[in-house]
């Protein structure tokens, strides 16, 4: 398939220091970013689930592939990434899987612009592709404080990964605020569960509520 | 049940490996020797390969090189001549190989009264004069079992564009032919990115290699422009999954055709292998790519067994 050319955007790799995977949990300043995105909820891998991924790589490869026959700015598209939270709260081990809710991402460069989304969504809608194409948004996060870290292992299993950031983020008298944030590294179609590598990612603020520590 | 056992195989290959010996001064071409073992052209090569241990290429240029050295032990012939029976166009070049093969010049070879370096044979077969090869050493799978499922496909549409060239440039068409198709809507979440072979980049001179870039398509899609539609056939396939980069893929698909093959019971149908990638290349580190590589199985013969 496509080699990288040396004129291409890789998001990832401009905004490296974002994207660090580190075993232990960091703290990392994340500057705002654009990103097409579409909103769900119900147990990730169900139908709606992956009705929307397809409809959200469906609009990544229509705005960039339109783009590039265009002979305009090139770029990579990048890899899946997620927010999770549930009506209840931020903490989804609460909550049951088929109430949890999802925002899918994947990062854009900032000059795609929403005539562009729009154009692509009516070529998909009239090429008979999902309607969920239509829930396709630019949206831009700025997640500013991060704690971040590098989950190795099934995704059922992150909250051992979550415990330790938490633990960290304590320690520095800081506590999460806002949506978990997950980035895909791996693909789940073939590494095998204990292989697949996620970044997880939370804003922090600094502790509220005076000197009470939570033990 | 009648199955194709590791030993069917090596029967095939002998008849190719003798025919090999007793016509080192023709040309070899690979589909003859194809046909020799019955084999379809698209597999014999990598199934040689994953057996033999070295490629037909590399096989008939070791064993004319035996010859040569044996001719320049026992014959006096001028080395330009057994350097163009050889198969070598100058001195310089057969000088070379010979040097890489037995670690000393032709001449110095003749002279010397030393016993000379064994040609490296995974197979254990050399040249021999007037004797008839009876047996060869297959390779033997090593590392990891190889991770083989039998599955059942379904017939795909597919629109492709044609490249012919290096496989190393497919890339180039892959650049012309996505942005076609995802202005038009053709790229959706669930579309495939397929890659179909019709030549062995290993064998078949780089300036001809064909391969097909195809993208999985529905029933409303026409041809257009240099665009054109294939059905790649259903039925059953092996299928592996190659980890890492495409410059890697060919030794993926010798140890699928020529270690996991023979040993399968199984048989090949002339088509065509194909390769799905899973990811984009574009923002993939090359050792996290992911390729599945498919290979069509032939039917089971059910015979009643005697």
């Amino acid at each position: 398939m496509t080699k990288n050319n040396q004129d291409k955007i890789d998001l990832y790799k401009q905004h490296k220091n974002e994207y660090a995977a580190a075993k232990k949990p960091v703290l990392i300043e994340i500057k705002p970013a654009v990103y097409l995105a579409i909103e769900g909820r119900g147990e990730p891998g169900g139908e709606q689930f992956k009705a929307s991924i397809g409809a959200l790589y469906g609009a990544a490869f229509t705005i960039k592939m339109t783009r590039k026959f265009a002979g305009q700015q090139d770029y990579a598209v990048c890899k899946l990434e997620a927010q999770w939270w549930s009506d209840s709260g931020p903490d989804l081990s609460k909550a049951p899987k088929d109430q949890w809710r999802w925002n899918l991402l994947i990062r854009t460069p900032g000059f795609v612009s929403e005539e562009e989304l729009r154009k692509a969504a009516a070529v998909l809608l009239d090429r008979g592709k999902g309607k969920e194409v239509k829930e396709v948004r630019l949206e831009s996060l700025a997640e500013g404080t991060c704690v971040q870290m590098l989950h190795v292992g099934p995704y059922d299993q992150e909250c051992l990964t979550i415990a330790k950031m938490k633990e960290f983020v304590e320690k520095n008298q800081l506590e999460f605020h806002g949506r978990h944030h997950e980035i895909y590294l791996s693909d789940p179609r073939r590494v095998p569960p204990e292989r697949l590598k996620t970044l997880l990612r939370c804003p922090v603020r600094p502790e509220r509520g005076g000197s009470e520590r939570r033990v | 049940m009648r199955t194709a056992t590791l030993d069917d195989y090596k029967q095939r290959l002998l008849r190719v490996l003798v025919h090999i010996q007793e016509h080192l001064d023709e040309s070899l071409a690979l589909e003859e020797l194809a046909g020799l073992a019955c084999f379809s052209p698209f597999h014999f090569h990598r199934i040689f390969k994953g057996m033999v241990g070295e490629s037909v290429k590399e096989h008939v240029r070791r064993l004319r090189l035996e010859r040569a050295a044996s001719r320049l032990k026992l014959g006096a012939q001028p080395v330009v001549r057994i350097a163009l029976d050889a198969g070598y166009e100058s001195h310089e070049a057969f000088t070379r190989s010979f040097r890489s093969v037995f670690g000393v010049s032709p001449s110095g070879f003749r002279s010397s009264n030393r016993r000379p370096r064994v040609a490296a044979a995974p197979s254990g077969l050399h040249f021999t004069e007037g004797r008839r090869v009876g047996h060869f050493k297959t390779i033997q799978p090593q590392g990891k079992k190889m991770e083989v499922k039998i599955v059942q496909r379904a017939p795909l549409r597919v629109a492709f564009m044609r490249h012919v060239g290096p496989y190393s440039a497919v890339g180039k068409t892959w650049d012309r032919f996505l942005p076609v198709l995802g202005k038009e809507g053709l790229l959706g979440g669930d579309t495939q990115f397929i890659g179909i072979c019709h030549d062995d980049p290993e064998v078949t001179p780089h300036g001809r290699v064909r391969y097909d870039a195809c993208v999985s398509v529905d029933e409303r899609f026409s041809p257009l422009g240099e665009i054109g539609l294939q059905v790649i056939a259903g039925g059953e396939y092996a299928m592996t999954t190659h980890f890492g980069p495409y410059n890697k893929l060919g030794r993926t698909y010798t140890r699928l055709l020529g270690q996991w093959l023979p040993r399968s019971g199984r048989q090949l149908r002339s088509c065509p292998c194909f390769e799905v990638y899973l990811n984009d290349p574009q923002g993939t580190d090359p050792k996290d790519l992911l390729t599945d590589i498919f290979a069509p199985l032939a039917a089971r013969l059910s015979i009643p067994a005697r």
